[in-house]
């Protein structure tokens, strides 16, 4: 890779958003524990019928995950737009819809794939049949990634101002009920032994739709919000 | 631009011929909406015959279904005009863009508030997951995400710029999240609610309709402008004309 | 009238209804022209603020 190509410019940045993530180790822990604990409110709240919380487990780990994927999106430009480096970002010869990717995705790998390590955990917790498992796996392994691209557009439209949390929240809910749909859907269809295969195929045509279009989306957010 | 775009439109584009051509056109357009809804209700009230079915509950058709219809057509002329302020950075259609996004969430609300007030006699329920309810629901959140996100940032123009591009994200989910409703309603086996189907309407229902429809279409042209107005004075407070204006209506108080 | 007014028997709803519609795009109509108003006073105020610091002395 020669210095300063667009690829080296990918892995740097790649390698440069990782470190960072290791450095603050406790902030990647928050999302997971955050999502532990709202799934150990739930039996409390409904109390322990096997019967019930397994009719309610897929539904109550996607949502769960979803808010989780929520609270930390928040932090996806925040200490890039403190620091300055964001501005750097977008002076850079590169494309910026790449660089946006590239981050998102060490975003993603920080934030979001710990929780689906988890949620099998907290999906048996909440006594999901074991058959039903691959099914939530497959469906966090596409619906997480997309909420991740949808949420860094957001994200970029509120980089520019100050109080950003409940509006992000705002923002997200009617982009984010189709996957949630697709996604519980799938669960629940596994749930009844239906073939699940068809909403799970949906959600993996709306991530491979939001892998080209949501980068370019967040560029474009990021330059009219950082347009100062 | 084209040529044959007329050279009115382009001068509409400047503040100070908008903020006067405004000015002419709203009390019109406010006379005929109110006239034309008078004569809706008259019609609908009291001419149209109460249905075989519903009884006399069914007259909130004329307030909802116009709302309905208003709520989505507002929510596409904002998308058109914040897709034209974006590209062509005509700063008039960024106000007109943020200033649709109120009304189109007013229309929003009254629609699921006389949605419920019909059902609760009609279902015997305030509320059900129905595809046209929820993504009516889902609609109201863009509205209030696109206002929030407008007044949020300190700088009004950027604002304008950046809530403009999410509603023309919101433009592309609408039909998403109304497919994927339908999708989830037939999954879940839910009661598919039809009341009004494509089927015949007495014509003496249907012109009452009609007109409401007419009347909330003035009626949102007489509040745009109104409140274009009202944003003009405050986004350009440091131009000469609006400072004549501030001296010329200052005769209430000297 | 009273039979008008009853609505057979539905009253509650109908009438409910067409109240939120003309409460709520009564204020949407009002709130844009107090807004225009409170603008132009505070427009006012500020110039008169900055006619006061041009001519100090002159108590205008």
């Amino acid at each position: 890779m020669t210095p300063g190509s667009t690829s080296a410019a990918c892995a740097a940045l790649f390698r440069r958003d990782l470190t960072l993530a290791w450095r603050r180790r406790g902030d990647i822990a928050m999302p997971v524990l955050y999502a532990v604990i709202v799934t150990t409110l739930f039996p409390f709240a409904l109390g322990p019928e096997a019967a019930l919380l397994a009719r309610i487990s897929g539904g109550v780990v996607l949502v769960t995950v979803l808010l989780a994927i929520l609270l930390a999106l928040d932090s996806l430009f925040r200490s890039d737009i403190d620091d300055g480096s964001l501005e750097q970002l977008m002076l850079a010869p590169q494309p910026l819809a790449l660089l946006l990717g590239v981050k998102i995705l060490a975003h993603w790998l920080t934030a979001a794939a710990p929780l689906i390590v988890v949620a099998p955990v907290l999906a048996s917790m909440l006594r999901m049949p074991a058959n039903v498992i691959p099914a939530l796996i497959a469906a966090l392994v596409l619906a997480t990634p997309l909420l991740s691209l949808l949420g860094a557009v957001l994200v970029a439209l509120t980089a520019g101002t100050r109080r950003s949390g409940m509006l992000l929240a705002l923002m997200l809910l009617p982009l984010c009920v189709p996957v949630v749909i697709f996604a519980a859907g799938a669960v629940a269809a596994a749930q009844e032994g239906l073939p699940w295969v068809a909403p799970i195929a949906w959600l993996g045509a709306a991530l491979a739709l939001a892998l080209v279009l949501a980068p370019m989306a967040c560029a474009a957010a990021l330059r009219i919000a950082m347009d100062a | 631009m084209a040529n044959w775009v007329p050279l009115w439109l382009h001068k509409l584009g400047s503040p100070p011929i908008f903020y006067r051509f405004a000015g002419v056109v709203r009390p019109w357009a406010l006379a005929l909406a109110i006239l034309a809804a008078l004569a809706a209700l008259y019609g609908g009230l009291v001419l149209a015959p109460a249905d075989y079915q519903q009884g006399d509950a069914y007259r909130i058709i004329f307030i909802h279904v116009p709302s309905a219809w208003m709520s989505l057509f507002i929510y596409g002329a904002m998308a058109v005009a914040a897709f034209v302020g974006l590209v062509w950075r005509i700063k008039i259609a960024e106000v007109v863009a943020m200033e649709s996004a109120p009304i189109g969430a007013a229309f929003t609300f009254i629609t699921l508030v006389t949605g419920s007030l019909w059902g609760k006699p009609m279902w015997g329920t305030w509320w059900t997951w129905d595809a046209r309810l929820t993504s009516e629901l889902v609609l109201l959140f863009l509205y209030l995400g696109v206002i929030g996100l407008y007044h949020s940032f300190e700088d009004r123009r950027q604002g304008a710029r950046a809530a403009s591009f999410l509603a023309l994200i919101g433009i592309v989910n609408v039909p998403i999240v109304h497919f994927s409703v339908n999708w989830w309603n037939t999954l879940h086996q839910g009661s598919t609610v039809r009341i009004l189907g494509p089927s015949h309407i007495e014509m003496s229902m249907l012109w009452p309709l009609l007109t409401m429809m007419l009347a909330t279409k003035l009626y949102y042209i007489a509040s745009l402008f109104a409140r274009v107005r009202a944003d003009l004075i405050a986004t350009e407070s440091g131009k000469d004309w609006v400072r004549a204006i501030a001296l010329a209506e200052n005769g209430d108080r000297p | 009238m009273s039979q008008f007014f009853a609505m057979g028997g539905y009253a509650f709803y109908v009438w409910v209804s067409f109240a939120v519609f003309f409460i709520v795009l009564l204020v949407d109509a009002l709130a844009p022209l107090v807004r225009r108003r409170r603008n132009l006073r505070e427009l006012r105020a500020r110039m008169a603020r900055s006619d006061a610091r041009r001519r100090p002395g002159s108590n205008a």
